[in-house]
């Protein structure tokens, strides 16, 4: 089986933000939960929890809301499609990094993953208003950086940055 | 860092009063309250005058200040604008028209009343929903205390609320033009009042944000009025004036009935919702602050239970007041008012509102750095306290507490469940 892998930068940013990913400082502030397996019930709590602590930062609504959007469909595809996981915010004064690792089962295709409207989604997911395959894409539209690993059968490691100017 | 603006508040505290209870320091949804030395002190950038800490005080140590009925004789010529929620306050035995008319034995030229604009202002709501498809759900800005509560705890939802006058500034800017044309009288020689259901209105008329934009002439409690017109209609006084009313548009008195509205048979049907209590509308908030209702098309959201009929100026029960104005609904005829004077006010912009600009509360510094060393600050005096949120400190919270040492405005020694453990564990 092999690995899968998917490197997204935004161009605008993407000098920092590569020298951001090759040092990977020690954070100013961190913030860490586990996500249980279809745990709909607490599922958004960690994208909340994130945004309320950049909102004591200071930082600016626009970044807020693509913070929120990012963190939270990732959260929920933690909840939805994995065995569970956790979630590490690592804060910055000019960016955060979040990072999530899932107990599996993994993706087939990262890249088909990330098509528009692709979902694997199953009727219970379905009935929650989730699995219209617009996750990942959205993650994408959002994130300065957005990087994946996976490999079907182990589990996945997603990891998105933003800056806050 | 965010105290340099004045604010505009209808809540007064009567320091005498103060018992220093914490009662009102454990519902104000926005940490506006905190018990200082014994007596209670009101945080000016965080009020949004909601009334919930007047309600629960045993004291009478917080209280609502209108304007005063008298004000008005300032003015050659006086109208007043009623809110719908007004005529839920009269028991069957006492006509609605009856009590409207009395209200021109009180002093004033002419009345109005919000009912006369909700249907057409429920149809401009319908038409800037469906001209605005990027924006969900978009969120009604009637009521003033919401609207503070979005800009000083969501102003990422500000976009959201819905930049159009309310009713009864929009009848404001049609009886200030009406009269001075008709009557000839200058605009300054008008006095136009609101007959208001609530504390957030009053404050809404001195310092309007986007909306209540027309008006700024007073605000007069409705309980005010309700006395003043039960006294003359007991002494059985008769006015040859004739007033008329507008029974089918009293629907804004009940938040679902507004929602409702939007959807009128001829509408093509939009996704609404009705939120009331202002604890109610803060969870709904951050839910929409989540991306987690955008199938919703429009919300209304009210401070008070059930709406307007629920504000604290009000004397008779919400729920009383909800089913008379129901059966007023049902029973009264429709009547139209100045539809094409209003449709085209609409369509010339004069109904756009100003912006609305954020009032955030929540930032612990203005530099990103320093606020991270406090948040680290916050943090290790949160483990340090007990956790039980007692208030008794005078802060609302634990936390609260601790970000009110950090800014250097409390200190940990009016923690009294850590001075008695200390001194217990002194004794040991
Ligand atoms: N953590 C994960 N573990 C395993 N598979 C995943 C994971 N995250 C996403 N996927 C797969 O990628 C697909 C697309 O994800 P995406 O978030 O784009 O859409 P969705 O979750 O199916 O629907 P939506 O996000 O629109 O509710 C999912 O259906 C699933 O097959
Ligand atoms: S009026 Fe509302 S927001 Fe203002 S202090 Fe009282 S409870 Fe708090
Ligand atoms: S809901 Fe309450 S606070 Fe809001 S406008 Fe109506 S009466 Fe006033
Ligand atoms: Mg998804």
């Amino acid at each position: 089986m092999i690995m899968s892998e998917f490197w997204y930068y935004r161009e605008s940013k993407e000098p920092e933000a590569k020298k951001f990913m090759e040092n990977k400082p020690e954070p100013d502030y961190d913030l860490s939960y586990s996500i249980g397996e279809r745990d709909f019930v607490n599922t958004g709590k960690a994208s909340s929890e994130i945004k309320l602590a950049l909102k004591r930062l200071g930082v600016d609504n626009t970044i807020l809301r693509r913070v929120a959007i990012a963190v939270y469909e990732a959260e929920i595809n933690v909840t939805a499609h994995s065995r569970g996981g956790n979630i590490i915010a690592n804060i910055y004064d000019n960016c955060v990094h979040v990072v999530f690792k899932d107990n599996g089962p993994g993706m087939k295709d990262i890249n088909q993953s990330m098509e528009p409207g692709f979902s694997t989604a199953d009727e219970m997911i379905r009935e929650m208003g989730f699995g219209a395959g617009l996750g990942l894409p959205n993650i994408k539209k959002n994130a300065d950086v957005l990087h994946i690993e996976s490999q079907e059968g182990a589990n996945t490691f997603l990891e998105l940055v933003i800056f806050y100017e | 860092m965010n105290n340099q603006k004045e604010y505009f508040h209808a809540i007064k505290i009567v320091k005498e009063n103060c018992t220093g209870c914490t009662k009102c320091v454990r519902v104000c949804i926005t940490e506006a309250l905190r018990v200082r030395n014994g007596k209670v002190e009101l945080l000016n950038d965080r009020c949004i005058d909601c009334g919930k800490c007047v309600q629960v005080c045993p004291f009478n140590a917080i209280q609502t200040s209108a304007d005063k009925l008298s004000t008005i004789s300032k003015f050659k010529y006086k109208i007043a604008i009623l809110s719908s929620s007004f005529a839920g306050q009269f028991s069957q035995k006492i006509n609605y028209r009856a009590a409207k008319k009395a209200i021109l034995q009180i002093g004033f030229d002419e009345i109005a009343e919000e009912s006369m604009v909700t249907e057409v202002i429920s149809s401009f709501i319908h038409d800037y929903v469906k001209r605005h498809p990027k924006i969900r759900p978009i969120i009604s800005s009637k009521c003033p205390a919401i609207v503070r509560l979005i800009q000083v705890r969501f102003p990422s939802l500000l976009p959201n609320v819905i930049h159009l006058e309310a009713p009864m500034s929009a009848l404001a800017y049609y009886f200030r033009e009406k009269v001075r044309k008709e009557k000839k009288i200058a605009p300054e020689n008008i006095g136009i009042f609101l007959i208001v259901p609530c504390a957030a209105q009053v404050t809404a008329t001195h310092q309007p944000e986007g909306t209540y934009k027309n008006l700024g002439d007073g605000a007069i409690s409705a309980q005010d009025i309700f006395r003043e017109v039960m006294g003359k209609l007991q002494k059985k006084e008769e006015t040859e004036k004739e007033c008329d009313v507008f029974p089918k548009g009293l629907t804004w008195a009940i938040s679902q009935l507004e929602a409702e509205q939007i959807n009128s048979e001829q509408r093509e049907r939009a996704r609404t919702m009705a939120v009331s209590g202002i604890h109610n509308a803060n969870k709904v908030l951050i839910k929409i602050e989540n991306q987690q209702l955008e199938t919703f098309d429009y919300i209304v959201m009210d401070n008070c239970t059930n709406g307007c009929v629920g504000g604290i100026f009000n004397i008779e029960d919400p729920f009383v007041a909800s089913s008379r104005i129901k059966d007023m609904i049902r029973k009264g005829a429709t009547k139209e008012f100045q539809t094409e004077y209003f449709q085209n006010l609409y369509h010339d912009g004069k109904m756009d509102v100003l912006e609305l600009k954020p009032r955030p509360i929540t930032a612990l510094d203005s530099s990103i750095k320093n606020a991270i060393n406090k948040m680290k600050q916050i943090d290790e005096i949160i483990k340090k306290l007990p956790g039980l949120d007692c208030s008794a400190c005078g802060s609302p919270t634990c936390r609260a507490l601790a970000e009110d040492i950090v800014a250097g405005k409390a200190s940990i020694d009016d923690c009294i469940v850590l001075m008695r453990r200390n001194r217990q564990g002194k004794k040991l």
